[in-house]
């Protein structure tokens, strides 16, 4: 299939996220794929730029955050997912989506991307995997594989590789998506899912770093990577989806690999907010308190 | 000022705080200000914590360090707290058949104080009442002890238990009854030789509430629609009181998993643009650190409450300082405008809330209300709030149509703005959009290195500070034109600065709220008129102090500071300062 959407008729146009500052990314560098997929999902989902709300951790995916237009932030590295889930909770209304990198969510912000998963908060978390450290000039992260070296690991380093997705599945996620920076048509339709999911979306982006990652190259990934969907994958099939995401021994899944639209978001199982019509952003006013005053008399 | 206090001790989970409480309740209905605070240790259950309340039909807002009646729940307040009963006090005690050491009976003999042992258990037994009916038994005890009559309490008890049905209100009368006829019998009115002060009609309607109610009080007041935080002495009671009234505020509150989480969600919710808010202690705020250089750079309106406790490190989790007003002033790397206020007691604990939300949106910049363990969890007796003077400012955020629609993306950060303050205007209005860069960056929010652009969005920020400067309004000064001695502080000691300044008409009191950026002009005015200036403060450097001396010069004559986890005592503020008057 091949889609060159852009006229949108009446809609939003890939032309309305053009910013005029040039990217900065190396030759070949995965983020292209990714920066491009994410505007062809809020194009397609007819999502304007100021309707959004696009989250950006530090590494190099970062340097996105001033090269498309929408409303955006760059934030502290590893702090992504809570500052987007604070804000997705501030206005439902307007979608959010997070951008990290594996360096930022697997080690620095971990913490943050299991409680992300755990509180399923409304948002969708897009994973620049590349595996290792590249805006820092080719660190290795907790995804680079065991034994490989890497600027201040001439050695290799000593520790295991993280079991990313095994990791990630133990947690129970709602939504588990795989996708490749060389496969845009692909990636598009998986944000478009994503961001429509009811909850926290994983999307792990597997992508190139020509300068850095000499291991899990482009051509690695092309020759590896299949779409599990086109196979009769069932994203409905908890076990079937995490056996498949964590075996890459041959091939490499991609698609829509897990999601449950069943258990509700964090917004939605707050007592407090039940029944409550308004966004939390359309409440700020001045409260009167005198019937709690009066409980201290 | 005519004052009297009383202390409950007694073990953690031993009812210590319900007695206290009712008798502080008690006693403001019956027409007194009453303050209350509380010491204990950082564990659960067991330990040796008390609940002192001091009572006076004047404003009162300090405690003292020495007891006209003393309420032992187990022995360790025998052990312990003896030597704090004042001459003429009660020691009310349930410990059968108690020894006295030689020592102890000298004191109690020298201060003619008079020891009652309650029989408790042989009145539970005969109520055949549970045991933690103990506590309104040894509550009417004390109560009759006090002078006041028995209804006063049933009517207490009736709106705190009635709703939990007949008989159990049935059994606390009657546990009210038998109290009160065996401290009849016992004459136990004679034991106390002071009494209590004529009670006033006047605090009879005032709220009696903790800091950290009223800053929840404030916070729900100004608008604040998400609250995040991580549990940390003192800040906890925050989160506990607006976690509590979720349902009824419809406040969405969320526990996070540590202080970073809690300070950038409400940093999101901020930037979305609702009111939103943190509060931690010291060791969560290191963790936030980062976070409030983040907000800086990306001009978002945020509120952090640091409500302080002794350091280093988890150093005494439950007791009380004040030295962590540099790091509120000095945290986080970079160089960028805050404002810091500091609470003093519950009137503007609540008030300040809505002015932190107000500079903040107003400014776009981080503001941190200090507070500490001594105003959160102190109890005080307070005028109902004024809500009318409350206005909310939302500064230069943009919302209608029509004025959204003229909005350029360099409008956001363009550094000539008049006082460094961009317009703000929020996602999902229809506008042109912009980048909340964390890196540095030019007016849109597009990351440029240039040295020029380095150097004029540091200088549009750091406006904001000399703006800022500008409306804050100076330090708070009571007492003589001439003072011959101006006392000047902060945070919570000013409730027993002001119960101290009482003994003498000569001493003049500057109290700190607004802390950075700091306003020292009617400082130096007083500090040349004055004979003697003294600096007042729960830390070891003197914080303040440091403070001043950079921003004006200004040496203290005197230092009183205190860094032992307890806040200054009445007496012993009175004793340090008339010292400091004789010495001349």
């Amino acid at each position: 299939m091949i889609r060159i959407p852009l006229d949108n008729a009446g809609g939003p146009k890939m032309q309305d996220y053009h910013h005029d500052n040039q990217c900065t990314w190396c030759d070949g560098c995965g983020d292209y794929g990714i920066w491009t997929a994410a505007k062809r999902a809020l194009v397609e989902l007819n999502i304007a730029p100021h309707e959004v709300l696009l989250c950006y951790d530090v590494g190099c995916h970062g340097n996105m955050s001033d090269k498309l237009l929408g409303y955006r932030f760059h934030g502290l590295h590893g702090r992504v997912i809570p500052f987007a889930a604070g804000a997705a909770l501030a206005n439902r209304n307007v979608p959010v989506m997070a951008f990290g990198g594996d360096g930022a969510s697997f080690s620095e912000g971990i913490g943050h991307l299991v409680h992300g998963l755990r509180s399923n908060y409304p948002m969708t978390f897009v994973l620049h995997n590349n595996a290792n450290y590249g805006l820092t000039l080719g660190q290795a992260s907790s995804l680079t594989w065991q034994g490989q070296p890497m600027n201040t690991s001439p050695n290799g380093i000593p520790e295991r590789t993280l079991p990313s997705m095994d990791f990630v599945f133990s947690l129970e996620p709602t939504f588990v998506a795989r996708g490749f920076s060389g496969n845009i048509d692909q990636l598009t339709e998986i944000l478009k899912v994503a961001i429509k999911h009811r909850g926290f979306a994983f999307v792990d982006v597997l992508q190139a770093c020509p300068t850095y990652n000499h291991f899990a190259t482009h051509d690695y990934l092309l020759e590896r990577c299949y779409d599990a969907n086109k196979e009769g994958h069932d994203p409905s099939n908890f076990a079937a989806a995490r056996k498949l995401a964590t075996d890459s021994s041959e091939r490499i899944a991609t698609g829509i690999l897990y999601q449950n639209e069943n258990t509700p978001d964090y917004y939605e199982q707050l007592v407090a907010r039940q029944n409550v019509k308004t966004q939390a952003v359309d409440e700020v006013e001045k409260k009167d308190v005198s019937a709690w005053m009066k409980k201290f008399v | 000022m005519s004052r009297v206090s009383l202390k409950v001790t007694g073990a953690q989970g031993q009812g210590i705080n319900s007695v206290g409480e009712m008798c502080a309740k008690g006693l403001k209905r019956a027409g007194y200000c009453v303050f209350g605070y509380r010491e204990y240790m950082s564990l659960i259950k067991g330990g040796h914590s008390s609940y002192q309340l001091d009572v006076s039909n004047e404003l009162i807002g300090s405690s003292e360090t020495t007891v006209d009646v003393l309420v032992c729940f187990n022995h360790h307040g025998l052990e312990i707290n003896l030597v704090g009963v004042k001459e003429g006090g009660v020691v009310l005690h349930q410990s059968p058949q108690w020894k006295f050491s030689p020592e102890q009976k000298k004191i109690i003999d020298q201060r003619k104080i008079s020891v009652i042992e309650m029989p408790t258990e042989e009145m539970l037994t005969k109520l055949k009442a549970p045991p933690i009916l103990g506590n309104v038994l040894i509550t009417s005890v004390v109560w009759s002890l006090l002078g006041r009559d028995g209804e006063e309490l049933k009517n207490l008890v009736k709106e705190q238990f009635g709703h939990k049905g007949e008989k159990l209100l049935a059994m606390n009368f009657s546990a009210i009854d038998t109290a009160i006829a065996w401290a009849k019998e016992k004459k136990i009115s004679d034991c106390w030789k002071s009494e209590l002060p004529a009670a006033e009609k006047r605090w009879k309607d005032h709220l009696l509430l903790t800091g950290s109610e009223a800053m929840g009080l404030g916070v729900i007041h100004a608008g604040c629609r998400l609250y995040a935080g991580y549990p940390m002495t003192p800040s906890s009671p925050l989160l506990t009181f607006i976690a509590a009234h979720q349902n009824e505020t419809g406040m969405i509150v969320k526990q996070a998993e540590d202080e970073i989480t809690a300070a950038q969600i409400m940093s999101g919710a901020m930037l979305m643009g609702t009111r939103a808010m943190t509060a931690t202690s010291g060791g969560g705020f290191d963790l936030m650190t980062e976070t409030v250089s983040l907000n800086a750079i990306i001009e978002n309106p945020s509120v952090f409450v640091l409500a302080q406790r002794p350091g280093p490190a988890t150093g005494l989790p439950t007791w009380t300082a004040q030295g962590d007003l540099l790091l509120a002033t000095h945290s986080a790397h970079g160089e960028f405008p805050r404002l810091v206020l500091a609470a003093s007691n519950t009137e503007d604990s609540f008030a300040l809330m809505s002015d932190a939300f107000n500079y903040a949106e107003e400014f776009q910049i981080p503001v941190i209300i200090l507070t500490d363990k001594h105003l959160a969890e102190g109890i005080f007796t307070e005028e109902a709030f004024d809500q009318k003077k409350t206005k909310l400012m939302r500064g230069k955020l943009v919302t209608s149509a029509s004025e959204l629609k003229k909005l350029k993306s360099t409008d956001r950060y363009d550094p000539k703005a008049k006082d460094g303050v961009s317009p703000r205007w929020l996602p999902g209005a229809k506008a042109a959009t912009f980048c909340s860069q964390g890196d540095e960056h030019n007016a849109d929010g597009s990351v440029d290195e240039t040295a020029a652009n380095a150097a004029a969005q540091m200088e549009k920020r750091q406006k904001k500070m000399e703006a800022l400067a500008r409306v804050l309004p100076e330090p708070e000064y009571t007492g003589p034109k001439n003072p011959d001695v101006l006392v000047v502080s902060w945070g919570s000691n000013r409730g027993v600065i002001a119960d101290a300044m009482n003994q003498n008409s000569k001493i003049g009191y500057l109290h700190y709220t607004h802390l950075w950026p700091l306003k020292t002009k009617t400082l130096t005015d007083l500090a040349s008129k004055a004979k003697k200036t003294v600096l007042v403060e729960c830390n070891h450097q003197g914080q303040l102090g440091m403070l001043i001396k950079q921003e004006c010069g200004l040496d203290f004559d005197h230092k009183i500071l205190k860094y032992d986890g307890r806040p200054f005592f009445y007496d012993e503020l009175v004793q340090k300062i008339s010292s400091l008057t004789a010495r001349r």
